[in-house]
């Protein structure tokens, strides 16, 4: 099931609207504020500023003074929210419930890792908020106080800015309510089953609100009685943020469209692909910072690559010289055959690059046509097996065909 | 924080010498400070540095690593590696500013009852005066 | 005193002489060395074995794209190699080579080792903002009168052992003003003499260690007092570590970097620091917030603890951290002040043993009593 076109019928039509007078960030936290006191949730996960400082850590807090200090959507993300849910619950379920706020590339990185046994999303609230992405590390560190200033206007202006990473500013996957399954064509996810549940009970909306004001936007059952003990009601009428969202998906979609056939003709063909990874120092930073690269050692870092000294330097002779550390390419396609059907294309591994090679527009141009070729889109739906841990009998006849012989 | 707080004590006791030496002490009844929790390892070589580094990044007030006299060790030369790992450590603390009078190492023999109780008793003291742990209120670590 | 191959070329084209002379003679069957990969100063350490891609070697270029060292290590961690093999590598990869060989991840056997008096790489950066051509340009005034070359690395800038020990022939650059002109290539072991027999340049005898670079070294050690005393500027103590940590994404990027850390599955990389949701749960009822993923500080520390007696300060921790936390300049500190009390210099003698790991019965005897 792809989702990338967008329906206005099949999107939710009633939530919270809810005046951010004080500002969104202040008017999301208070909410979250409230949800302890009101014990919706025993703890939350947030990213939270350090003081002092200007870095953003994931906290998982109980105490209602911390979150004056926490921001849904800081103007970077530092390590990919889907990674720190896995440190929290890779071994097991939380006994507790708590609320994990996270962009729609990390709630969708989420969605895949529990698929690999990574996650146990039990007890977990999963809030997803409309994203328009976030600015490049580099440029953060360089000059953090202009970069806050260009990050509140990318809040504004939504989709006309192009400050944010590529991977954001091409991204059509910036809210998740429009991408959820359904159980027919027919209903909306409000009225899915238990057994079909989507992976996010509550969606913030942004866009149509003008900085004025959010929509919360139950997406289940569980999500309606969230706003309930938050004594919010939950039957305003969403559509200027339906409006809102389709109009910058359809822009997106463009966007996203001339953006990968420009690069496709940059990295196509062996030559130019490999000149790419040129400066690629070999440090492995875009594969560990991966929410999906889960392996505690990875298949490239392990001896299974370590030759003897005969065999390099055989090798070497066939063409006069043998770059080391060895094997670029075949860590940068091997990694990505093994995870590019799952990449949400969050960009956390561009990043992480010390060398700035364009690592998550890579992945993510091969991500599309991938995952297109096997109908799947990652992480929004959780009961839909990924590619390779499946098979149909009657499928992909057309690679079996032998080809004419003369 | 109050001044009324009991310090929270981590002791890695090597079975041979400093456990038996504190059990010793128990049996005769001499006044043991209470602020000390006891994890009894066969060797004190067999105490990780991390164990140390571990207790203290998780709040405990002080750490102390205890075992047989230079030359006694039950397996010939546990102790020496105990005291290259300490003194690694405390010059290692010392330079990020962390506090290195909260870990110490005792050689403690089998029979040194007395011995035990009065460093246990001493170092709580000293950690007493040191205050709780500043790492217990820290979040970002 | 030592026996000096004089080619009369300046250095960088002296050093591509020396390098072609070697594999084109056969003396050795393979060189190791930067290779240019294209026009915009990337470089990739290269093993070659036809002289025409020696074309493209660039042995003296101040970048350090990964440490040779580390390199070295795996190319013999199986086994030796069993053909002669020149690799040209920097002092503190070569250190980083014998303290890897000291912990057997590695052999010197059958390498005819070129180094040369160091004048400090840059970092990585300076190839992504296209400031490195400028840099460059100055590298070599700046080595010739033996001054620190700004924007080179911190740690470079504050490294004392820029003259080679184990090196079989050093390029002597730092102090050197005839570097356009000459190329000074010590020969420091015998295996050194042997294998430039032939050689185009003619021998003469010279000190290695001159008026310039004690010079150099002085001005280094002054900067590496200011490096270290800038460090106590966030403080000390944990809220010192915290704020210098505060953007780790705990990517370990430093740790792979690292030219010591050898280990193939990390002890913090491994189930030994996974923890189970109760013990999150536990500590969310002691503390008002736990970070997450946790462990950033213990596995700082921790990885200090596990190999700074070793630390060549090479600054490739540095360079490949994300968010530009000054992981070399720490190291180097605690790395400085505990080889000091260990009377421990990482690489300098392949038969002394590394301090974590052994001990001798007289020492500390205050410790414990």
């Amino acid at each position: 099931m792809t989702a990338t076109q967008i329906d206005s019928n099949k999107m939710p039509t009633k939530g919270a609207i809810v005046s951010a007078e004080e500002g969104i960030n202040k008017t999301i936290v208070d909410i979250f504020k409230k949800s302890l006191e009101k014990k919706c949730f025993d703890a939350i996960l947030i990213p939270v500023r350090v003081p002092e400082t200007e870095a953003y850590a994931w906290v998982l807090l109980k105490d209602q003074s911390l979150l004056d200090e926490a921001n849904p959507l800081p103007p970077i993300i530092s390590v990919q929210g889907a990674k720190a849910l896995r440190s929290l619950t890779k071994r097991g379920k939380m006994t507790q419930n708590i609320a994990a706020i996270l962009r729609p590339c990390e709630i969708r990185a989420a969605v895949e890792l529990s698929k690999l046994k990574q996650i146990h999303l039990d007890n977990i609230s999963l809030i997803s908020i409309d994203c328009p992405g976030a600015m490049p590390l580099s440029d953060y560190l360089a000059d953090p106080e202009k970069s806050k200033k260009i990050y509140k206007n990318v809040l504004e202006k939504w989709g006309e800015n192009n400050s944010v990473r590529p991977v954001c500013h091409i991204c059509n996957r910036f809210s998740l309510p429009s991408l959820l399954p359904r159980k027919s064509e027919e209903t909306s996810p409000v009225e899915q089953d238990e057994a079909n549940l989507p992976s996010i009970d509550l969606h913030i909306g942004l866009l149509g609100g003008n900085q004025e004001k959010i929509f919360l936007i139950p997406v289940n059952p569980k999500g309606r009685k969230i706003l309930e003990e938050l004594e919010l009601k939950s039957d305003d009428s969403l559509d200027i943020w339906q409006t809102k969202v389709s109009e910058v998906q359809d822009k997106k979609e463009k966007i996203r469209k001339e953006f990968n056939l420009e690069l496709k003709e940059k990295i196509e063909g062996q030559e130019k692909l490999t000149a790419m990874f040129n400066e690629c120092i070999n440090c492995h930073n875009c594969m560990r910072v991966c929410p999906i690269c889960y392996c505690q050692q990875c298949f490239f870092d392990s001896g299974a690559l370590t030759l003897s000294p005969e065999t390099y330097l055989s090798r070497s002779e066939k063409k006069g010289a043998l770059r080391f550390p060895l094997d670029t390419m075949l860590f940068h396609l091997g990694r990505m055959s093994h995870m590019v059907l799952s990449c949400v294309s969050c960009g956390v591994c561009e990043d992480a690059c010390p060398m700035s090679i364009p690592v998550a527009q890579i992945f993510s141009l091969v991500a599309d046509q991938t995952q297109k070729s096997f109908d799947y889109a990652p992480g929004i739906n959780k009961e839909e097996p990924l590619p390779l841990q499946d098979f149909l009998e009657d499928e992909f006849h057309e690679v079996e065909t032998p080809k004419e012989v003369n | 924080m109050n001044d009324e707080y009991t310090p929270k004590i981590i002791g890695f006791l090597c079975n041979w010498c400093a456990y038996t030496g504190a059990d010793l002490a128990g049996v005769s009844r001499i006044q043991i400070t209470p602020s000390l929790r006891i994890i009894r390892v066969m060797c004190s070589g067999r105490i990780d540095p991390l164990f140390v580094l571990k207790g203290l990044l998780k709040g405990a007030d002080g750490v102390m690593m205890m075992g047989c006299h230079p030359g006694d060790c039950h397996y010939q030369k546990g102790n020496y590696s105990a005291r290259r790992r300490y003194v690694l450590l405390q010059k290692l603390f010392e330079d990020l500013g962390f506090e290195s009078e909260r870990i110490g190492l005792w050689w403690v023999s089998a029979s040194e009852g007395p011995r035990y109780a009065k460093v246990s008793s001493e170092f709580s003291e000293e950690i007493k005066k040191l205050g709780p742990n500043p790492v217990r209120e820290e979040i970002f670590i | 005193m030592s026996n000096v191959l004089k080619i009369k070329k300046g250095v960088e084209q002296g050093a591509n002489e020396l390098l072609k002379f070697l594999l084109e003679s056969e003396k050795v069957k393979g060189i190791f060395t930067l290779r240019k990969m294209n026009e915009n100063g990337a470089v990739s350490y290269s093993l070659i074995t036809h002289p025409k891609e020696l074309q493209n070697a660039v042995p003296l270029f101040p970048l350090m794209p990964v440490n040779a060292g580390k390199i070295l290590s795996g190319f013999t961690l199986k086994k030796a190699i069993n053909e002669p093999i020149a690799a040209v590598l920097r002092s503190c990869e070569l250190r980083a080579f014998i303290e890897l060989i000291k912990r057997t991840q590695g052999s010197l056997e059958n390498f005819l080792l070129i180094s040369s008096t160091c004048g400090g790489v840059y970092p990585l950066k300076s190839l992504t903002d296209g400031t490195y051509k400028e840099q460059v340009s100055q590298y070599w005034e700046s080595a010739k009168n033996a001054e620190i070359s700004s924007d080179i690395r911190p740690t470079c800038a504050a490294c004392e052992y820029f003259i080679p020990q184990q090196a079989d022939m050093t390029i002597a650059i730092v102090g050197k003003n005839d570097l356009q002109q000459e190329c000074s290539i010590f020969l420091n072991t015998k295996k050194g003499e042997e294998f430039t027999i032939g050689a185009p340049g003619n021998i003469v005898s010279e000190d290695i260690d001159t008026k310039e670079t004690a010079k150099l070294r002085e001005k280094r050690q002054e900067q590496k007092k200011k490096l270290f005393d800038e460090l106590e500027k966030n403080g000390s103590g944990i809220k010192a570590l915290v704020k210098t940590f505060a953007a780790c994404l705990s990517c370990h990027g430093c740790s792979k970097a690292c030219p010591i850390c050898y280990c193939t599955l990390c002890d913090f990389d491994s189930k030994t620091h996974e923890y189970l949701p109760s013990s999150h749960e536990i500590e969310l009822e002691q503390k008002e917030g736990i970070r997450l993923p946790p462990g950033t500080i213990f596995f700082h520390i921790g990885r200090m603890i596990h190999m700074v007696v070793s630390c060549v300060n090479c600054g490739m921790c540095s360079d490949v951290c994300p968010v530009n936390i000054p992981v070399s300049t720490i190291f180097s500190k605690v790395g400085d002040s505990l080889q000091k009390l260990f009377d421990y210099l990482p690489g300098k003698d392949i038969e002394e043993p590394v301090p974590f790991g052994t001990y001798k019965e007289e020492e500390f005897t205050e410790i414990g009593e």
